[in-house]
């Protein structure tokens, strides 16, 4: 199912229930269990309103890339291009914005569109010409920083961008919630809808679940792959553009790191709840455990390298996870 | 026919058998695959073994190579009792196999694939590939392999990849080389060149058990012949008395006789699907036919004559080389699946649990593919309706009586009847103008089949019409108006009314080739 997940096992019928029982709902009690030990160690700082949006505004930029990149491996397919796309996106749009003096509302259109299309490139390399999807991805996410820095020139565009545009991300709406987690909440639940609700969506899981046997029960299996890149590649520009609002600047190598951090919370996700089934509510899951986890790590000053580490440990756990949850399914 | 005097290569009858089955008997959950076969196998003899699909060659193979235990019966090699337990041990004993998937690293040299499997170290525990080359030249050299050893095996044709295999086994020093099907993707010259191999084996001892379907071949080749039916062995055929008509009577049952020019009258009725000319070489060599309202039409043949690539074509899974369509008077050539589906066919695979199914998926979620179209709440709010998509998925499982907890049980948990009845439910959701079914009932329990032909039946009735392929020569005959034999890739012969019997399927199947078609 996964190129990243290894070949299934066998189990006896007792250890997969209970296996099972662990595997669907660890991630689940792990998150409690973690807010429940930080709030426990730290009163004051750890559960408070405060901390709690921050962490969700934080986490809202991976939430959007992840929620897009789900859509990509619910179809089989990896996009590993996404990171790099997004650190393309931010300095695309600062660039035209301050450069090429364009309105912001066109100039997010145009990175926008920018992210579907390179979606779309994704798709076809994949669909049509047959490439591997991790290479493909892989290919595509280096050329795009190459682009990044060719645009770029290396420099972080920094001088000229409007308040109007740091608005974008520092801004809150009604009730004070920030932006970010408005946005956030809009696509993660958009594309929950799309896929667990609609008939595209039933396609959707139906390609991601069997190609062959999708094909011949008479679903366009290379349209539908096509559409989960090009679905990926429109939230990595989404999460690209509000990051460069975020940081008031378009940084060349900026949102790279957010390629591992989806990847966790994705495959964190599939072991949630499902066994071993991608979804965007699990993807959702996923990251907050990441985000309140990094939460922690900073209030009780972990060193930095911890960090790596942690989000190291976390990939492994997250993609071993989701493989005992498909083996449990299939045997 | 090619039939060149070989009475001076015929083995020694007085030698020695190298491998004696006695009475073999083996059971598969309940299904005896093997009632009873014998066969001895002198060394030096070519030893042709045929049979129609079923008759248990493969099971008896299985057997000597150490994949299947035997229930009943003995073996002996060289007049002494043994048990094969392991392939391991059938390679020790001199057994090797070569299957029609041949055993192959496209990674590797041809050296490193001719001893793979073969750990030749030495003292230092390492591999003298230069010491190997020189001892294996000469088999290479022998069998005919042209491609230097240490040259990568990268472009090197089938008939190349059966000489390595072949090689293999020389270097293992086989005293028998169990060959399935071997010409089946060899061009005529090739084959011709393994025929000259395989008398050379033979001069020098080496016995061969030759696996075909080709009687050509068999008639050619072989010493003497064992015939399998239904899992027992029924005759076996000294070179003297083989002859095409003794060799189909042995694996029909009774004196056949000689096979009529195919003659495919136009059906009377209403013709939904019109097939001319179509073809994807080298499996489908232009086949037509056509396809009447209510009616259901069987193809048989044997594994590998085209039936399934045939329905492929017709369902757009694979791209045609030539030939047309016509559906419902319209011109019909789809590109996809997804074409064809909407052109108004249905396509049941051969292979449900790969190509049929979503088995981690519920048995609503299987049933909703093909019909989403239905279970939205309209073209402008495309979200689906959960309710009527439970309550259609309801209304299948009542209506095929599909044995399920319920609608959310995921689909791998089903029975093999259970889960076909599911991808042929759903099709009767949609209600396709021609729905194919290929191998509609493998895998799948008396109960369970009869209740699958009933249904099969029923949608004819209702002005479906069917295409049903089947393995099983008893299968068709129960099931269809109509029967197509396919050989080769081609329509050998149309049977219908008193004719469709199971032996006349089987007869049918063996058909020499056409003219035409001889030197193809």
């Amino acid at each position: 199912m996964s190129p990243l997940a290894a070949p299934r096992r066998r189990l006896s019928p007792r250890t997969k229930a209970g296996l099972g029982l662990f595997a669907r709902y660890a991630t689940i009690f792990g998150l409690i269990a973690m807010i429940a030990a930080f709030a426990m160690l730290s009163p004051r700082t750890f559960p408070t309103v405060n901390n709690f949006t921050n962490v969700l505004n934080q986490a809202s930029l991976a939430m959007i890339i992840a929620a897009g990149l789900t859509l990509a491996v619910v179809v089989g397919e990896l996009d590993l291009s996404v990171g790099f796309a997004a650190s393309l996106h931010g300095i695309l749009v600062t660039g035209l914005i301050v450069s090429n003096k364009l309105p912001i509302p066109v100039a997010i259109l145009i990175v926008l569109a920018a992210g579907a299309l390179i979606g779309l490139v994704n798709g076809l390399i994949v669909t049509k010409v047959r490439v591997n999807s991790v290479i493909a991805t892989l290919g595509v996410g280096t050329i795009l920083t190459g682009l990044a820095f060719a645009y770029s020139a290396g420099v972080p565009i920094v001088a000229g961008v409007p308040e109007a545009f740091l608005q974008l991300s520092l801004g809150r709406w009604l009730y004070h919630i920030p932006n970010n987690i408005v946005v956030m909440a809009g696509i993660v639940g958009g594309l929950w809808v799309l896929v667990e609700r609609t008939a595209l969506g039933q396609e959707i899981q139906a390609v991601g679940g069997n190609p062959a046997a999708a094909r011949l029960a008479g679903i366009d299996v290379d349209r539908i792959k096509i559409l989960g890149f090009v679905i990926s590649g429109t939230c990595a520009a989404l999460t690209g553009i509000l990051l460069a609002s975020r940081l008031g600047s378009g940084t060349a190598s900026a949102a790279d790191s957010y390629l591992l951090t989806a990847f966790a919370a994705v495959f964190l996700g599939s072991a949630t709840l499902r066994d071993g089934e991608f979804h965007v509510l699990g993807t959702l899951i996923g990251a907050l455990i990441i985000a309140f986890g990094f939460n922690g790590l900073n209030i009780f000053g972990a060193p930095t390298f911890s960090q790596y580490v942690l989000q190291g440990a976390i990939l492994i756990v997250a993609v071993g996870l989701s493989s005992l949850g498909r083996s449990i399914a299939e045997s | 026919m090619l039939r060149p005097e070989r009475d001076s290569l015929v083995a020694a009858p007085s030698a020695k058998p190298f491998v004696t089955a006695e009475d073999i008997a083996k059971s598969y959950g309940g299904v005896q695959a093997l009632k009873g076969v014998s066969l001895s196998i002198k060394p030096g003899e070519v030893h042709g073994l045929v049979g129609a699909n079923g008759a248990g060659k493969s099971t008896l193979i299985r057997v000597l190579a150490g994949l299947a235990q035997p229930d009943g019966g003995r073996l002996f090699i060289d007049g002494r009792p043994i048990a094969i337990a392991t392939p391991h041990r059938a390679t020790e004993l001199g057994m090797n196999f070569i299957h029609q998937e041949l055993a192959f690293v496209p990674g590797m040299n041809v050296i490193q694939n001719v001893m793979l499997g073969l750990p030749k170290v030495s003292r230092a525990g390492l591999i003298n590939w230069g010491a190997i080359a020189r001892e294996v030249a000469p088999v290479a050299a022998r069998v005919g392999i042209t491609a230097p050893l240490f040259a990568s095996v990268k472009g090197l044709s089938t008939a190349e990849k059966w000489l390595i295999n072949i090689c293999r086994a020389l270097v293992r020093k086989a005293r028998l080389i169990v060959m399935d099907e071997p010409t089946a993707s060899l061009s005529a010259a090739e084959g011709e060149k393994l025929f000259r191999i395989i008398e050379d084996l033979s001069a020098s001892g080496v016995a061969v058990l030759y696996v075909s379907h080709r009687l050509d071949e068999v008639l050619r080749l072989c010493h003497r012949v064992t015939a399998f039916r239904d899992g027992r062995s029924v005759a076996e055929i000294a070179r003297a008395d083989l002859s095409r008509a003794a060799l189909v009577q042995a694996i029909v049952g009774r004196a056949v006789g000689r096979i009529a020019k195919p003659a495919i009258a136009p059906p009377a009725g209403d013709i939904v699907l019109n097939v001319r000319g179509l073809a994807r070489l080298p499996r489908v060599r232009g086949v037509s036919f056509d396809l009447q309202r209510g009616e259901v039409l069987g193809i048989g043949g044997l594994v590998g004559a085209g039936r399934t690539e045939l329905v492929r074509l017709i369902y757009g899974a694979d791209r045609t080389d030539a030939g047309s369509m016509v559906l419902d008077g319209r011109p019909f050539l789809p590109r996809s699946p997804a074409a064809a589906v909407k052109a108004g066919l249905g396509l049941v695979p051969e292979e449900r649990r790969t190509e049929g199914l979503l088995l981690t998926k519920s048995v609503a979620f299987n049933l909703q593919l093909a019909n989403l179209s239905r279970i939205v709440h309209g073209p402008t709010l495309p979200l689906i309706d959960r309710r009527r998509r439970r309550s259609l998925a309801q209304s299948v499982i009542r209506d095929l009586a599909i044995k399920t907890p319920g609608v959310d049980t995921p689909v791998g948990r089903l029975s093999g009847g259970n889960q076909q009845k599911v991808v042929i439910g759903r099709w009767l959701l949609r209600g396709p103008k021609v729905l194919i079914l290929d191998e509609p009932t493998r895998g799948v329990d008396i109960g369970a089949r009869g209740e699958i032909h009933r249904l099969i039946r029923d949608l004819a009735a209702r002005g479906m019409a069917v295409i049903a392929i089947s393995s099983e020569p008893d299968e068709l005959p129960d099931l269809c108006d109509r029967v197509l034999v396919m050989a080769e890739g081609r329509i050998v012969r149309e049977l219908v009314g008193p004719d469709l019997t199971r032996n006349a399927i089987i007869e049918a199947s063996y058909a020499e080739p056409a003219l035409e078609g001889a030197s193809a």
